[in-house]
């Protein structure tokens, strides 16, 4: 993990990109306007991007592809159980739960 | 009589209020898991401050973690905040009769879901007191609770045992927000193409699997809308 000056700097560099974002179009102050295709295709960014982070982790077991294991049965629970229950909590607890049964419980 | 920025704050309140319940546990959790990957409590509480983004800061915390270079994650960072360029271009007009720290607080303070909540009210006001009211109380309350929150999750951390896999939390969140957004077909297909993206891309130098699998899933939702569309006029 970066250390000291250089984990500040990276923070911030995470953060300018909050006000580039959320500013773009407001701190310019004008009546901006968007291209419509370039509007729909940003659409995308957010679902393309989660996917890009989440599914590594869970389809992936220290590098290499692997389809059983306890990370992918927990993450199965938390879609299970965000898609039936709006719960805010009940994700994070049962998937943790699951992952914390498997991992610690049956050793996996 | 009441003044109209009043009159806003108190609709805005009460329109923001139900939603800002389910904010508390995304703040505690983002809290627990700055400090997961080693974060100490006052660079968890600045990250807090300087981004103030949940998606972008539970999405750089893996590559943070892992050393990846900086502008791997600020890149990342870019790409899950870049739904606020759209928001920005709504609210821009709502905005544009304000001084220029006014609009820079607005922009600092604009979040998902006080725009999912006011935008529509926001850009039908004519009263620039009025629409001034409805969006900054609501959004700094918005930040008070995050900041307060997150601080129980920063601090309440340390009594967590070690081995309790807690950096699972974050993909565990990541999923949870992306699973509201795949309603839609073309969505499904961003998401599964950027995912199996990444993973199959994953060799790639430079950890460019990560953009190039993003890249990939833009472009392929976009396309996917295209298709349907076509199919649906035919």
């Amino acid at each position: 993990m970066s250390e000291g000056l250089w984990l500040w700097l990276t923070l911030l560099a995470i953060g300018s990109t909050t006000i580039m974002t959320r500013g773009s179009f407001i701190l310019a102050g004008e009546k901006g306007r968007l291209p419509p295709a370039l509007q729909r295709a940003l659409r995308y960014a957010p679902a393309a991007a989660l996917s890009a982070l989440v599914m590594p982790d869970l389809l992936l077991d220290g590098g290499a592809f692997d389809p059983l294991n306890p990370k992918l049965a927990a993450g199965g629970v938390v879609i299970l159980v965000a898609l039936r229950s709006r719960n805010p909590w009940l994700p994070f607890i049962l998937g943790m739960a699951m992952l914390l049964l498997l991992r610690k419980g049956f050793g996996w | 009589m009441e003044s109209s920025f009043r009159r806003g704050a108190r609709e805005g309140m009460r329109d923001f209020l139900p939603l800002s319940v389910g904010l508390v546990p995304w703040a505690i959790v983002t809290g627990i898991a700055m400090r997961s990957i080693g974060l100490s409590p006052a660079e968890s509480m600045g990250m807090n401050l300087l981004v103030y983004a949940g998606t972008a800061q539970l999405g750089t915390l893996p590559l943070i973690g892992s050393g990846a270079p900086l502008w791997l994650i600020f890149l990342t960072a870019l790409v899950l905040n870049l739904r606020f360029i759209i928001f920005s271009a709504a609210l821009a007009p709502v905005f544009h009769d304000h001084r220029f720290m006014r609009r820079l607080a607005s922009s600092y303070l604009l979040v998902d879901g006080m725009f999912a909540v006011g935008a529509d009210k926001l850009q039908r006001a004519d009263d620039p007191h009025w629409r001034w009211g409805y969006y900054i109380v609501p959004s700094v309350y918005c930040w008070l609770l995050w900041q307060l929150c997150g601080a129980v999750g920063v601090f309440g951390a340390g009594a967590i045992p070690r081995d309790w896999s807690l950096e699972f939390m974050t993909t565990i969140a990541l999923t949870v927000m992306m699973i509201p957004m795949l309603r839609e077909r073309p969505m499904w297909v961003a998401a599964l193409v950027g995912g199996l993206g990444a993973v199959l891309l994953r060799e790639l130098p430079l950890r460019l699997g990560l953009i190039a699998g993003i890249a990939l899933g833009i472009g392929a939702g976009f396309i996917a809308e295209r298709a349907l569309a076509g199919r649906a006029a035919r």
